[in-house]
């Protein structure tokens, strides 16, 4: 009897079968192109061939003498999606794809907002710092979403702000964190239910297998503040994933004008995993669209009229002309 | 009027022979509480956190309760277990650590024959039914967005032992052999990329799959010795658990291997609102 039951158990744990590569260049290489085949979610959006990916750094990845090698040519694979989510972490160095920004105007100099617009007097919670700007418009900075503000939080910045014509809210630099923080803070900008964005997953592991989108809707808190007067949004390349996705949410309602430039995308949920040598690998996972259904992950254009940047000109003059935009149009 | 007589004849006859039944002396069935721990080493992998398979070590805390059934005591058996596991395993290159904490409860009801081989010798043979419910958690430290594997399930399961009493020298020894395999049930299984905040933010379809063999395998193996130590039984034994699952796309595995020791008392309860027993009353064990 205990023959057969082992037997039994041979059998059925046979069929769930979990490929196993060897610890060697090519076998660490060939599992990191497999769990990037199997889920990364954006290979159509950036139109990346990732069979024809392999077929070029294969016979790399083969020649590789040593780990730092191997290290250098996977980097470069996972390189060509151009992706800001994505990051090989060894016990060496760690990639990232910096490109997505780097390749841009920064268009943000805290120094010059804090000394020539708040005249280093504002408030803080959190990470989150606020103040009264001159001309009665109020201004919220938020670095990260890394950190929550709590409800209370919330209540005391926009009870400060109860008498100003507008609010500038500062996402510039701003590269991500939790979606439950950007909602804590976003829904306090909407005057009823509203669909905020639509979130997918992989549910299969061929490129095209993805859930139907799943509607997410944000509501104005009950029993708390919130604000349906004029709000300038500001971005730079640097606002990147939870605060992407907090950009897109933001610039469809009626009262919110995104200004400065388009955001750098990171529209996909990432998701961690490992591969055989003890290297971690991220990869974005599950896609996320806005409102209309549009992917998020290119980015979020500023409102029409409204794409501005910052010169070298500027800055050596301590002047920030997204928020210039921004109070000017307050202010009218 | 007639038709009346009979039925109060009949109702005095099943009263009467209820009655009868009522003053047999009805036999003592000692409960069996078995306290147990063990240690061993575990294997863990479960590919929504990791490709690797990774290994380390296994604990667990366990609780047993077996009495023969008061219905038919020579015949049928009932078995209440609960368990807590511990496992921490790491991955091949030893630079994570992955942890499992898992709970179960599992009744089983078994039916049961006894071959006397000479007496102290018997061997019990049963097998029969059983529920269980098991609840956990996998967490690799590790991952950002997909840190823990949350498991779940609740199975019908076919159960069975062989047991084995005997005599080493002055010492009474019961040898066991269990197994549990789940035939049925319903297991939690998110979707192969399924983020468990789109689980928070509500989306379930699909969350429960159906169990059978084939996407859901589980075998727990147990072979133990209880020494019957005077009035405290020490039982000592090798415990293998193996379960292995696969739903949309995503395998999960953990096997154990451990030896197991528990301490095992046998009690009864005595009430004073009932007749009291004698001392000749007829003592049925679940199992010795």
């Amino acid at each position: 009897m205990l023959t057969a039951l082992t037997a039994l158990s041979l059998v059925f744990s046979s069929c769930h079968e979990i490929e196993e590569y060897p610890n060697t260049t090519v076998g660490n290489f060939e599992q990191l192109w497999q769990l990037f085949d199997e889920h990364y979610c954006f290979f159509r959006e950036k139109g990346v061939d990732w069979d024809a990916v392999h077929d070029k750094y294969a016979p790399r990845a083969a020649a590789c003498q040593s780990e730092r090698e191997l290290f250098s040519v996977c980097s470069d694979m996972i390189g060509e999606l151009r992706d800001g989510h994505v990051n090989l972490s060894s016990w060496f160095d760690t990639y990232y794809y910096r490109a997505w920004w780097s390749d841009y105007p920064q268009n943000y100099d805290a120094r010059i907002v804090r000394e020539n617009y708040l005249y280093f007097k504002y408030d803080q919670v959190g990470s989150v710092s606020f103040a009264i700007l001159p001309d009665n418009i109020g201004y919220v900075r938020i670095p990260s979403f890394e950190s929550g503000l709590g409800e209370s939080n919330m209540d005391a910045i926009l009870s400060k702000m109860r008498l100003c014509h507008g609010i500038i809210i500062d996402v510039r630099d701003n590269g991500g964190g939790a979606m439950t923080n950007a909602e804590t803070i976003a829904r306090r900008f909407m005057t009823k239910k509203t669909l905020a964005y639509s979130i997918m997953h992989k549910n299969g592991k061929g490129h095209d297998d993805f859930s139907k989108p799943y509607d997410v809707y944000f509501a104005p808190p009950k029993g708390h503040l919130s604000w349906s007067r004029p709000v300038a949004l500001l971005t730079n390349r640097s606002t990147f994933s939870a605060a992407n996705v907090f950009t897109a949410v933001m610039k469809q309602l009626p009262n919110v004008t995104v200004i400065g430039a388009k955001t750098g995308g990171g529209g996909g949920m990432p998701l961690s995993f490992e591969i055989r040598d003890g290297w971690g690998v991220r990869m974005s996972a599950a896609p996320i669209l806005d409102a209309n259904g549009v992917c998020t992950e290119n980015g979020i254009e500023p409102t029409e009229g409204f794409a501005v940047d910052i010169t070298p000109a500027d800055i050596a003059a301590g002047r920030d002309p997204i928020l210039d935009t921004a109070i000017n149009l307050l202010l009218k | 009027m007639r038709f009346l007589k009979q039925i109060l004849c009949l109702a005095a006859v099943i009263l009467g022979v209820f009655a009868v039944r009522g003053q047999e002396e009805r036999p003592l069935r000692p409960v069996l509480s078995a306290y147990g721990v063990e240690l061993g080493t575990s294997h863990l992998a479960d590919t929504y956190l990791t490709p690797l398979h990774y290994n380390g070590w296994h604990a667990g805390l366990s609780y047993e309760r077996m009495q023969a059934m008061a219905f038919n005591p020579e015949a049928w058996i009932m078995q209440l277990s609960a368990r807590v596991n511990f496992d921490r395993a790491q991955n091949p290159a030893r630079n994570a650590a992955m942890l499992n904490l898992e709970a179960e409860a599992a009744w089983t009801m078994m039916r049961r024959w006894r071959a006397p081989f000479g007496a102290p010798e018997t061997l019990s043979l049963g097998i029969g039914p059983g529920t269980s419910l098991r609840g956990g958690v996998l967490y690799l430290n590790r991952n950002g967005n997909n840190p823990a594997a949350a498991k779940g399930a609740w199975t019908l399961n076919a159960n069975a032992f062989a047991a084995y009493n005997l005599r080493i020298g002055k010492l009474p020894v019961t040898l066991r052999y269990e197994v549990m395999l789940p035939v049925t049930g319903v297991f939690f299984a998110p979707e192969y990329g399924q983020l468990y905040y789109e689980i928070w933010l509500g989306e379930r379809d699909g969350l429960a799959q159906m169990a059978w063999w084939g996407n859901y395998f589980r075998i727990d193996n147990r072979v133990s010795a209880d020494l019957r130590l005077g009035g405290t039984t020490l039982r000592v034994g090798y415990h293998n658990d193996i379960i292995s699952t696969k739903a949309h796309d995503i395998v999960s595995r953990r096997i154990t291997h451990s030896f197991s020791f528990a301490v095992v008392t046998e009690w009864t309860s005595l009430s004073s609102r009932k007749k009291q027993q004698s001392d000749e009353a007829r003592i049925i064990s679940a199992l010795y």
